[in-house]
């Protein structure tokens, strides 16, 4: 592989982790609060849509941004609402409305786009970070990167000193793991998970956006591709932890950036093998690496008086 | 309501909480019923009844958890009606709960900040507070061990210094000695009297008269959700306070049942050893247990108990109880020793095989293991022999309700009848239920009782007990595993004492080898 490929590499690799790690930090936060947000997809498919009409329609990738995250608040509200004000089954109300989302913007895209189709979007820009973008074949390579992906990086730091260093952090982990001693200690769990899965919403809103608008400026039916689940699995797979879920996101973005790294670097495997790889991997190390002791202790239960 | 001694004339302070004519229902059942209680600044106020007397409710409604549905309260002369624990804290409540509500991955100084401070956490400020009331009560703790490593009694310190650093008027305190070593009550005792010493008012629920004693300015006595006696005098009315909560008289209180709620009069009984004694029954060698993680849950147990005998497992919860009784009921594999019933081999046995080679097993958690709570009674009674009404594969069920009638009356298990719903029944008939399961196995050659008065009330408690001694004399070999040593000292012919998996010694289960007993639970050899 030479040096100029590799660089080429590292920065797809990065690229492709990003909705990942935006998802997959925010599916943590809610996850480490007790609530198991399978509609992570649904939420990034509805952001990705809602973006890409947004930036087409008024001709500004930033109101489009705004408009994909707006989109995902009543989402999440209606995510937040079941999971704990009427405490229905997470797993079943998350695929529920990813099924939901799946259809909505699959009809709306045909009724909006139609035969325009191959409609141009505008998408978000990208910048040169100083000193690191000028480095030689690998700044425009890899730190050559659409503004929202260091945005991303700045709220996971920011998402991380929350939880170790602030109230707000003990808050969310008592909830996950002990709501009783939440609630006595004059705390809503509700409020704190209401919170949390609002949260997730957000950073998938980012998500769904960056895969359209930041990343390939156009849309497709169901084009998040089992994206959240990725997210879901990079959050068990780096054990409930920032540090391990963002290693988990990279390794699934570098098993993505492969496929299309391998047939130019001359190995021949069936496309379909290659697309599979990150789900694989995925499959792989939530059966086999993960005990459950890791998991906070109500993971998916309401919070019941 | 009855008083018990006249109050001394009003010089006493204004009271910082009153409740008058309160009542809290549960749907139609009356967990409290127009119960009136003032609480006054510098004292202990005891609050004394049985389980299901509407103590936690109290506790609950003064701490905002509920709202009463009748009468009022008024907290420094204003109406009070908290919105919630949040209210209730703010306003200077604090509350020490039955169950901790402590996380358990956290450490003590995040336990302690939790809820009580916005924005960024000062982790050393809070250290430093928590060093000062470590000092001014006599609460030492470490603030950055995690819960999870901390014993019970350390535990329960931390959830009193949670309620200490909020510097609260009134310090509510739901039993907190259930789980407690002796050591570890009298010091808790202790740092009630110097809460109160502060001028704070400090109320403690119990149902254990010694504590009364020792450390209560006046009791309130609650029965069936009403005040039915109250005294400022405690010491010198206690057996007018016992009578008034269990509505009966003292002197006919059975040994057993007068030891748990700590009267002195109690000393122990010697049952009749029976003719079969001296004859090993249960035989256990060697009995190791690792969990999943690979730590030793169960460490080389050694253990025989006599046909005829009741030997006695004390200990503090969590130090190997749960595995010994689940390894010898088949539910749990253990990783070494040997099991034998006479000469036969239970290692490693199925629960049903273990069931018909004659032991009978009444488990911890009645509710998880000893029942099905959405079958009937009878259903229940006949769970293990349900065979034994069965034709061509049919239940004959006017037998099966028949044969558990009987029974139900010789175990005075109290329920509409046999067809009634499992959980509709109180804790007590439950497991009077699945004692009468257990003892009336055809051929019971040994019995296993897992802390079986938990949750009992008094009545129930001497019923339960009745009916081991009853099997004991049949010349049943009995181990009993229980956390309440005064009811090991009664009950048993013996004590082990486990620690840690091991076991730290054994002794006869004379009164006098109480103190021995408390210092084995903590870990210290004879």
């Amino acid at each position: 592989m030479t040096l100029e490929l590799f660089a080429v590499f590292l920065g797809s690799s990065i690229r492709l982790a990003t909705p990942l790690l935006l998802a997959g930090i925010g599916e943590m936060v809610s996850e480490r609060a007790g609530v198991l947000n399978m509609s992570i997809e649904g939420m990034m498919l509805m952001s990705a849509f809602a973006a890409a009409v947004g930036a087409w329609g008024t001709g500004d990738p930033l109101i489009g941004l705004l408009i994909g995250i707006v989109s995902v608040v009543p989402v999440a509200l209606l995510q937040a609402c079941l999971s704990n004000t009427l405490r229905a089954n997470q797993i079943v109300s998350g695929i529920g409305i990813n099924i939901l989302v799946l259809g909505a913007t699959t009809l709306a895209y045909r009724e909006i786009f139609g035969a325009r189709s191959r409609a141009e979007i505008p998408g978000l820009a990208k910048v040169k970070p100083p000193l690191l973008g000028d480095i030689p074949t690998f700044g425009p390579a890899v730190f050559e990167q659409v503004w929202l992906l260091y945005a991303g990086v700045a709220l996971i730091i920011i998402t991380a000193l929350t939880l170790r260093y602030t109230s707000i952090g003990l808050a969310i982990h008592a909830a996950g793991a002990e709501p009783k001693a939440a609630d006595k200690s004059g705390l809503s769990v509700t409020r704190i998970r209401y919170g949390c899965v609002v949260f997730a919403g957000f950073m998938a809103s980012l998500a769904g956006a960056f895969l359209s608008i930041g990343d390939i400026h156009t849309f497709t039916e169901g084009m998040t591709r089992g994206a959240g689940y990725l997210a879901i699995a990079s959050v068990i797979f780096g054990k409930w932890r920032i540090g391990g879920t963002t290693i988990a996101c990279l390794l699934f973005g570098t098993a993505t950036a492969l496929q299309f790294q391998l047939p130019a670097l001359g190995v021949v495997l069936p496309n379909a093998l290659l697309i599979m790889l990150p789900y694989l991997l995925a499959l792989l190390a939530v059966s086999g690496l993960v005990g459950r002791q890791f998991a906070p202790a109500t993971l998916g239960e309401p919070y019941r008086r | 309501m009855e008083a018990v001694s006249p109050r001394p004339a009003e010089a006493v302070a204004e009271p910082l909480l009153a409740l008058s004519e309160v009542t809290k229902r549960f749907g139609n059942f009356a967990a409290l019923s127009d119960v009136s209680l003032d609480l006054r600044p510098g004292e202990v106020h005891c609050i004394l009844g049985e389980n299901g007397a509407g103590k936690s409710t109290l506790c609950n409604l003064i701490f905002g958890v509920h709202r009463p549905d009748g009468g009022g309260m008024r907290y420094q002369g204003a109406p009070f009606l908290p919105a919630g624990p949040a209210d209730a804290l703010r306003q200077g409540i604090a509350m020490v709960h039955q169950h901790f509500s402590l996380v358990g991955d956290m450490s003590v100084v995040d336990n302690v900040l939790l809820g009580r401070e916005r924005g960024i956490l000062d982790r050393k400020g809070c250290a430093r507070q928590l060093a000062k009331i470590a000092d001014q009560y006599g609460l030492p703790l470490d603030p950055f061990a995690k819960i999870e490593d901390l014993s019970v009694g350390e535990r329960q310190r931390v959830e009193i210094v949670k309620c200490l650093i909020r510097d609260p008027r009134l310090f509510v305190l739901d039993e907190p000695t259930a789980v407690l070593l002796p050591a570890e009550i009298s010091a808790l005792l202790d740092v009630c009297r110097r809460v109160a010493a502060e001028g704070r008012a400090v109320v403690l629920v119990t149902h254990k008269l010694a504590e009364i004693k020792q450390v209560a300015d006046r009791v309130t006595v609650l029965r069936g959700g009403r005040t039915v006696a109250t005294s400022s005098e405690p010491s010198k009315d206690i057996d007018a306070l016992v009578r008034a909560m269990i509505q009966g008289n003292v002197e006919a209180l059975d040994t057993s049942a007068a030891s748990i709620l700590g009267l002195e009069l109690v000393a122990h009984v010697d049952h009749e050893p029976a003719a079969k004694a001296g004859i090993e029954a249960l035989q256990i060698d060697g009995l190791t247990v690792k969990d999943s993680q690979g730590v030793t849950r169960l460490d080389n147990f050694t253990l025989t108990v006599d046909r005829g005998e009741i030997v006695g497992v004390a200990g503090v919860e969590g130090n190997g109880q749960s595995e010994l009784t689940a390894v010898l009921a088949g539910m749990m594999a253990s990783t070494g020793g040997r099991i034998h019933l006479g000469s036969t081999d239970l290692t490693g046995r199925s629960p049903k095989e273990i069931t018909a080679a004659g032991v009978g097993i009444v488990p911890e958690d009645r509710h998880a293991v000893g029942c099905v709570p959405g079958m009937s009674l009878a259903e229940n009674i006949y769970l293990n022999r349900l065979d034994e009404f069965t034709r061509f594969g049919f239940l004959n069920r006017t037998a099966l309700e028949r044969e558990a009638t009987t029974l139900m009356q010789r175990f005075d298990v109290r329920a509409r009848g046999p067809g009634a719903l499992f959980s509709s029944l109180s804790g007590g008939n439950q497991q009077k239920a699945v004692l009468a399961r257990e003892i009336t196995l055809p051929n019971l050659s040994c019995l296993i009782a897992a802390q079986p008065t938990r949750g009992l009330d008094v009545g129930a408690v001497a019923a339960v007990y009745g009916h081991v001694r009853e099997a004991c004399s049949r010349g049943i070999a009995v181990l009993l595993v229980s956390s309440e040593i005064d009811e090991l000292l009664t009950v048993a012919d013996r004590i082990v004492v486990l620690y840690r998996g091991r076991i730290m010694g054994s002794c006869p289960a004379d009164p006098a080898r109480k103190d021995a007993i408390g210092a084995m639970m903590a870990g210290q050899p004879l």
